[in-house]
This record gives structure tokens, C-alpha cells and sequence, in this order.
């Protein structure tokens, strides 16, 4: 089953392409991301999966092509005005080893509110407010080292949707976990997401975390297969 | 699985890489300045320990019932400098040759430093040459203190008066002596060169003990690049002996490296290290070289030392493979740390009334108490360093500062290593700055005295005014104090039976040289002295403590420095994913670059800044009005000493752009 696409798509990415040295990572790639759908991003390793998750992230700029935001062009943005975009309207999660070891949970979370000048005070104040419908609540004063695998990924989602993103980037999130925990952890990614209108792009080559999304891309050799529907 | 195994393991060995191979640079620059430093410490020890040695001769011991000679110490001035003047007169043949001697010198001629040949030659004989009986040799170098020094060894006839009338102590730094018949030279230290000897061991204690606290942290540092590698080791089944020979082989290694680069480091150092003056001179260069055989066991020490806290750091690796993975919050300091400090200030405070009687045990006690200070304040400062971090926290309002003071209360040793040299001295460092400078320069330069017999004053005064023909001068007579209480000029009451002859020159310093060698054999044994001159030993005295204890702050800002450097480096390299994985979501570089910041100069400021201004606060009130150039000195040295530590700090970062930088969010 797969979601119909709103006419304006909140992230597209147009004829994207990119070479590192000679090896081309990303060979004319277009891509739509639709309000509140998640998207997987599916390939072996060396497909160019991640080069399009950075290009899309704005972590990178594409050699041909065009990247959109909300109808915005923002591949053409300086690094400064790049770097404060993925701040206030990207969310970002990793496989691990995102969260700062001597913050406390809540800190942690708070932390992006706080680079976007919430004052310090109201930035924990909403932080907290994450961890009871993560099943978080009572971890708010843990250390990262103080938390499993599975509650340190649910933290680092807590901390890229508090600053109310567009779109959330999500790579291998459930790379470090086992298989139970990993689908926990997808559930709350993408229930999180849905709630807050936010849309999720996944980077995977997990085909039980794919299904989580509305709908597959598939990645080879720089360019995207193509579709395959998911199964929500 | 095989495959991955090998493949695991191929990618731990290579995969290190230039990081680490930073981490090992970083080690082996640690290792490099706390050699150096060290070889100083103990050098400074074996330097004072020489000057006592060559100072030693001077002073006649006791007289012995079986003499040979008579040996007499006089303390004259030329240009505002002291000379140093030795008479001995042979009562047998066989009258040992003094130190720097090829031979006993001969009644009726002169033997001189090279110093003061060069200004008996520049100087015109009637401002110093005259003073001295005709120049026959120059002495060695055994004989004196420090290259600039001017020293006359006097040969004399048993029977010349100067041989057998007394000297007068007016400055109280033994730097007379009356004609004393002994059977040898004197090698104990005199007390005025035990007193340094004290002061030079305490200062090296006081650069001892920040080095070895940072010198184990800076071994720790290559097992700390390690700890991942070395317990993913152990994971693909590394025997725990291995994972320890292996490391402890390369910590061995590159503390050797460090150890022959800090070696290299310090002789490259010595000439500029001999212009440190100390009792008014600077070092022979000899003197600054600690030899073959402490070098050799600094070489060996080292290495085995830094080996042996690599091992200890790596303890917690060995224990388990997941040991190193988890990070929890770290126990809260415990509130016995201060009190540890407090109980021996306590017990300072009750055993010190009794500690000036004690002599040579009393220092010792003293000593043993300082060192227990300082381990206590080692033992208290991370429990502040923590304290200042939870205030900071408490304070944030914004990301930087939270995350600065988060990492004081994360690792608060770290920090306390950076500042702990700057705190420990500060405070010394401050108190001096001000009374360096109290008395120079506020007493009369140009009025001479000489002291006399009070029969014989008028008489004295009389000669005197004969002698100085063309010399602009006016003679008075200050009889004996009868019931007049008041000091002289001097402040220092002439002896109750003397007279003091004064000699009011005007006409600049080349005039008064002239009077004091017109003057110079006027009252047999006694050169005439200005109250300046009788001064200027105290002053001496303030100055060299200001230059230890700014030398030792140097030193411990060089700690600070590279201190900073290294947490610096290694407090991101710690944590370059989590920083790499902050920039990607768009974290500001600046962010993290003012925590890194932060986290280095909070410390530094509240605590360094702290003990310098308490001992610029103590020192205040005897320094009303003097002290200015001290207190400027400071200033320059601790601008460049926090300068120092911000630049080195800042060395992190090109590397925190680089960890961050790197576009893949995979481990690396």
C-alpha cells in the first residue's frame, strides 16, 4: 500500500550527481519526499545511498543538480546558511555515538534548542516533555553511558525531533541494535515523526527496517531503481 | 565469520592510523617537556649545591689551635656591585693553595676574577685599582660563584693590620668575616648559601610535583587513543599479556623518545638559562649540566616510569572487554579531599611556633610539610576544579558554557592538571611580585661610612680629609650614642664603643668610587659603606626570591601549556564522533570551539587567577608605594603565560575541524 504524493513535495532532489575523484557516487538521481512520508533509501554498500542522503541533508553539495525545501533551493546556500538550515528544519539520526558522553540525557536533547537560542531553561523544559511518550521517562539525568543501545537511540530521536523539524535523516538507526530493540526503535521513529508532521528518510540496508516506511527507494550504482512499494 | 574476524582485526591494526600516530606525537611532546623540566629541577639543586661549594672557602670556620694561615673576608663596592675581598696571610710554608688557586698567594699581591680585571682595567686605578695591591693572577673558576663575579684574593703579610683588625657585619649577610687563624678552607655551606639551597629544593618540589602528576596523565594518553583498539582487541580474543606488552612497548618506546627529545630540549636551553640571575650573577654553563650520570638515570627513569602508568591505565582495558565502552556518570568527588587539605594546614598551623628553634630538623619538617601541602592541594584541586564545573553549569545559559562546564564536572582531573602548576604558584609568585622591589634605591648612595674606635674618630677624620684632596666631600664624626637612642643613618646602630666617620660625596658614582679607594686603607680591614650598600644584600635577597618564584612560574605556566595542548587534543579526539555527528546536524564549529575554550581558561582563571591575586592581596600592604615594576613583571608574565595556554589550547582546532569535517558519520 503506498501513501498518494501531495503535489508539493517538502524535499526533492533533481538530477543529483556527484564524483569523488573518479569514482561517481551519485549519477543523476531525483528524488520526492512528501509531507510526513517516510521514505527508505535502500542499496549495498558503495551504491551511493548515504552521498544521497548527505546531498539531500545539505552536508554536501551536489556537483550537478538541484536540492529543494519547501519549494526553496538550498544546495546553493553557503556552508553557514547550510549549517543552520540542518540545525532548524533537518533532524539527524545515526547508527550510534551521537549523543555527548558528559551531558545528560536531557541535556542532550535540549542541546540543539539551545544552538537555536531557545534559552537554556525552556530548551530542558521541552526536552522533557520527549521522554515520557519515548518511554524515556525517569532517564532524564542519565549519562548516555548510563543507557542501553535501545534508549540511547530513543534519546537521540527525542533530540531530532525537539527542534520541530521538516525532515528527519535517519541512517542505519537500528545498525547497533539487535532485532527486537531495532523494531522498537523504528516504531517510535516513525510514530514520532508521523505526530509532528515530520518526514523521514531512512538510510538502510535493512530490509525489516525499510518496512517501516511508506515506500522504497532503491540505490545501484549511483542511480535509483526503480520504485518498489513498501509494505507500512 | 572468518573472514570478518581478519578483516576486524586488519582494519583495528591499520586502522588507527594518523590519529593515532597524533596521540603517540602528543606523548612523546609531554614526555619531551617534563624530562626537560625535570632535568632543570634537579639541575637548579646541583647548580646551588655548587655555588655553596665555591662560596664555602670564603667564610673562615672556627679557629683551629694548630693554624697555618689567617683568613679575612671584607665585602667592598665598586659602581653600586660588591667585590668580594679575601685576605690570607701563610703562617707556615705549607699554607694550602685556596680554591681556583694554582698556589698561596704571596704578601703584597692580588688575585682577581676576570670580572674584576676587566673593570680594574677599564675603570681609572684612583676609582678602583688602587684600592688593591698590585694584580698577580686571575683566579679560577672553583673560586667563584657565577662568571660576573668580582672577587680579590689579597696575599698580606701575618703581621699587616688588616690581618689582625676586626670587621664590622653591618649588612647581616655574612659577607664579613674578622681574621681568623685556621688549619683548612671551609667546605660546609655557608648559612646564607643553605638558605638558597632550602629555598631552590623547595622550589623544585613545587615543579616536581605538577610534573609527575603530569607526566603519568601523558602516558595515559597513548593507552587512552588506545582503549577502543585494545578492547576490541580483546574482543577477537587477544590474551590480556599481549594486549599489555603490546601497549606497554609502545608507551615504553615513545617515553624514550620523549625522554632523549627533552634531554636535547634542556641542553638546547642552558644558554639562555644562565642568564637567570641569582645572589647577582648569572651560571657557568657547567653548572647548568647535570652530568653523565643523572642524565643517564633521568633517560632510564623515565621511560620505566611512564611504562608503569601506562600499565596502570591500562588495567582497566584488561579487566574486561566492555570496561572502556561504557562511560557513566562519574562518582561525585568526595568531601574529604578538601578537608585532607585543611587538616594539614591545621596541623601546620600547631607545629610551626615551634619550628624556628629546630635548625636543620626544622627545615626538614618544613619541607615535609610543604610537600604534604601540595599533595593535599593535588588532593583538593579536581574536588574545586568539579566545584567550579557545577557552578559553571549552574550558570549557563547558553550551549557553550553548559557544554565547558558539563566536561570540568565530566573529568575534573583533566583540568586540574592544566591549571594545578599556575595554582600551586601563584600565590608565591604574587606575594613577591610586590615585595620585590621595597627598599632599592631609598637610601643614600653617596654618603660613606666608616666605623671607629671613638678615640680615635677625630684623628680618623682628619686623615680622611688629607687623603681626599680634589674629591668634592664633607667629613663628619657621629660620636657614640649616649642616651641617644636614635639609629643612624643606616638604621643599624653602629656597636656602642664605635664611632661612625662620614663621608658626604657629591659628584656621581665615579666620585664615590674615587673616595672609596682614597678611603681604602684608612681604618685597616674596613672598606666604607654606604647605607645603600649595607643594604643591598636584603634587597639581593627579595630580588632572587622574586626570580624563583617567577622562574617557577614560568615553569609551571610551560606545564600549563602543554597541559592544555594535550587535554586539548585529547578531549576531541575523545569524542570526534559525537562532534563530527553534531556538526553534520548543523552545529556551529564555533559552538564547540568556545566549550573547548572554556573548559581550559574557566579553571585557569578562577583558580590561577585566584592564588596569584590572594598573594598580590597579602603582599599589598608591605608594598605601598614600591613594588610597581614587580607587579608590571607579573603582569607581562602571566599575559603571556594565559596567551600560552589559549594558543596551545587553540592547537586543537585545525584537529577539531578535521574530526568534523569528515563527511562519512561512520566510525572510524
Amino acid at each position: 500500500m503506498s501513501t498518494p504524493h501531495p503535489a508539493e513535495p517538502v524535499l526533492a532532489g533533481r538530477g543529483l550527481a556527484k564524483r569523488f575523484g573518479t569514482a561517481v557516487a551519485l549519477d543523476g538521481v531525483d528524488l520526492a519526499v512528501a509531507r510526513a512520508e517516510a521514505v527508505a533509501i535502500m542499496g549495498p554498500s558503495g551504491s551511493g545511498k548515504s552521498t544521497l542522503l548527505h546531498c539531500l541533508a545539505g552536508i554536501m553539495r551536489p556537483d550537478a543538480g538541484e536540492v529543494h525545501l519547501l519549494g526553496q533551493r538550498i544546495d546553493a546556500l553557503g556552508e553557514r546558511r547550510r549549517s543552520a538550515l540542518r540545525r532548524t528544519r533537518f533532524g539527524f539520526v545515526f547508527q550510534f555515538g551521537q549523543l555527548l558522553p558528559e551531558l545528560p540525557a536531557e541535556e542532550n536533547v535540549a542541546l540543539p534548542l539551545m544552538l537555536n537560542g531557545t534559552p537554556r531553561r525552556e530548551a530542558v523544559k521541552v526536552a522533557r516533555s520527549w521522554f515520557g511518550p519515548l518511554g524515556l521517562g525517569g532517564m532524564e539525568r542519565r549519562r548516555p553511558g548510563e543507557l542501553s543501545g535501545g534508549q540511547a537511540q530513543r534519546v537521540a530521536i527525542a533530540r531530532a525531533l525537539a527542534p520541530r523539524p521538516a525532515v528527519v535523516f535517519a541512517d542505519e538507526p537500528t545498525g547497533a541494535l539487535d532485532q527486537a530493540t531495532g523494531h522498537e526503535t523504528m516504531r517510535l521513529l516513525r510514530e514520532a515523526t508521523r505526530h509532528n508532521d515530520a518526514s523521514l528518510v531512512v538510510v538502510t540496508h535493512d530490509t525489516s527496517v525499510a518496512r517501516w516506511c511508506d515506500r522504497t527507494v532503491e540505490v545501484r550504482d549511483g542511480r535509483v531503481q526503480q520504485p518498489v512499494p513498501g509494505a507500512a | 565469520m572468518m573472514r570478518t574476524t581478519l578483516d576486524l582485526t586488519w582494519r583495528l591494526l591499520r586502522g588507527g592510523g594518523r590519529r593515532n600516530l597524533l596521540g603517540s606525537l602528543l606523548t612523546l611532546a609531554a614526555v619531551a617537556v617534563c624530562t626537560g623540566l625535570l632535568l632543570f629541577a634537579v639541575t637548579a639543586n646541583l647548580a646551588f649545591a655548587q655555588r655553596a661549594h665555591a662560596d664555602s672557602w670564603r667564610h673562615p670556620g672556627k679557629a683551629d689551635a694548630h693554624p697555618v694561615m689567617i683568613e679575612a673576608l671584607a665585602t667592598d663596592h665598586v659602581r653600586d656591585e660588591p667585590i668580594t675581598v679575601v685576605d690570607l696571610a701563610a703562617l707556615k710554608p705549607d699554607a694550602p693553595a685556596p680554591p681556583g688557586m694554582p698556589r698561596f698567594p704571596r704578601p703584597g699581591e692580588t688575585w682577581t676574577s676576570p670580572a674584576l680585571a676587566r673593570l680594574m682595567k677599564d675603570l681609572p686605578a684612583d676609582q678602583l685599582a688602587g684600592r688593591l695591591p698590585a694584580r698577580a693572577g686571575t683566579l679560577g673558576r672553583d673560586a667563584l660563584i657565577h662568571p660576573g663575579e668580582l672577587v680579590a684574593v689579597v696575599g698580606r703579610a701575618p703581621g699587616d693590620p688588616a690581618m689582625t683588625a676586626g670587621r664590622n657585619d653591618l649588612s647581616g649577610v655574612e659577607n664579613t668575616a674578622a681574621p681568623t687563624r685556621i688549619a683548612a678552607y671551609a667546605t660546609g655551606a655557608a648559612t646564607f648559601s643553605g638558605v638558597y639551597q632550602a629555598l631552590v629544593a623547595i622550589a623544585s618540589v613545587l615543579m616536581a610535583v605538577p610534573l609527575l602528576v603530569f607526566g603519568g596523565a601523558a602516558a595515559r594518553l597513548t593507552v587512552a587513543r588506545r582503549d577502543r583498539r585494545l578492547a576490541a582487541l580483546r574482543l577477537v580474543g587477544a590474551t590480556p599479556g599481549q594486549v599489555v606488552a603490546i601497549t606497554t612497548a609502545e608507551a615504553v618506546i615513545t617515553a624514550a623518545a620523549g625522554a632523549v627529545a627533552g634531554t636535547v630540549l634542556y641542553a638546547a636551553a642552558i644558554p639562555a638559562l644562565m642568564h637567570i640571575t641569582i645572589a647577582g650573577g648569572g651560571w657557568y654553563a657547567s653548572d647548568l649540566w647535570p652530568g653523565l650520570a643523572v642524565v643517564a638515570a633521568v633517560l632510564a627513569a623515565v621511560p620505566v616510569l611512564v611504562g608503569a602508568s601506562a600499565v596502570v591505565g591500562l588495567r582497566r582495558v584488561v579487566v574486561g572487554p566492555l570496561g572502556v565502552a561504557r562511560r557513566e556518570t562519574p562518582p561525585a568527588m568526595r568531601a574529604v579531599r578538601p578537608l585532607v587539605l585543611v587538616a594539614v594546614v591545621i596541623a601546620f598551623g600547631a607545629v610551626s611556633g615551634g619550628l624556628t628553634g629546630l635548625g636543620r630538623t626544622g627545615l626538614v619538617i618544613m619541607l615535609v610539610f610543604l610537600m604534604l601541602a601540595f599533595l593535599a592541594i593535588n588532593l583538593a584541586g579536581p574536588w574545586v576544579v568539579a566545584l567550579i564545573g557545577r557552578i559553571t553549569v549552574g550558570l549557563a545559559r547558553g550551549p557553550a558554557r553548559l557544554l565547558a562546564g558539563r566536561r570540568l564536572m565530566d573529568d575534573p582531573r583533566s583540568a586540574w592538571r592544566t591549571v594545578a602548576g599556575v595554582a600551586l604558584t601563584g600565590f608565591v609568585a604574587g606575594f613577591l611580585a610586590l615585595l620585590g622591589g621595597v627598599s632599592t634605591g631609598t637610601k643614600a648612595s653617596d654618603e660613606l661610612q666608616l666605623t671607629v674606635p671613638p678615640a680615635r674618630a677625630s684623628a680618623v677624620a682628619e686623615q680622611i680629609k688629607g687623603r681626599l684632596g680634589g674629591i668634592d666631600a664633607a667629613v663628619t664624626v657621629k660620636p657614640p650614642s649616649t642616651g641617644d637612642p636614635a639609629p643612624d643613618a643606616a638604621g643599624v646602630d653602629p656597636p656602642a664603643d664605635a664611632a661612625v666617620v662620614t663621608v658626604a660625596v657629591r659628584g656621581g658614582s665615579a666620585a664615590v668610587d674615587r673616595a672609596r679607594t682614597a678611603l681604602a686603607a684608612a681604618v685597616p680591614g674596613q672598606a666604607a659603606t654606604t647605607p645603600a650598600d649595607q643594604d643591598r644584600g636584603q634587597d639581593r635577597l627579595l630580588s632572587d626570591l622574586r626570580t624563583g618564584a617567577l622562574t617557577v612560574l614560568v615553569v609551571s605556566f610551560l606545564i600549563a601549556i602543554t597541559s592544555a595542548g594535550i587535554t586539548g587534543a585529547s578531549a576531541v579526539l575523545d569524542r570526534r564522533q559525537a562532534y563530527a555527528m553534531l556538526r553534520l546536524a548543523g552545529t556551529p564549529l564555533k559552538v564547540l570551539d568556545r566549550a573547548r575554550r572554556q573548559e581550559t581558561l574557566i579553571p585557569l582563571v578562577v583558580m590561577g587567577g585566584g592564588s596569584l591575586a590572594t598573594g598580590l592581596f597579602f603582599a599589598a600592604p608591605f608594598a605601598i608605594g614600591f613594588g610597581a615594576s614587580g607587579a608590571v613583571t607579573l603582569a607581562a608574565f602571566v599575559a603571556v603565560g594565559f596567551g600560552g595556554i589559549a594558543g596551545a589550547s587553540a592547537l586543537s582546532r585545525p584537529l577539531l575541524r578535521s574530526v568534523t569535517t569528515d563527511p562519512a558519520p561512520t566510525p572510524d
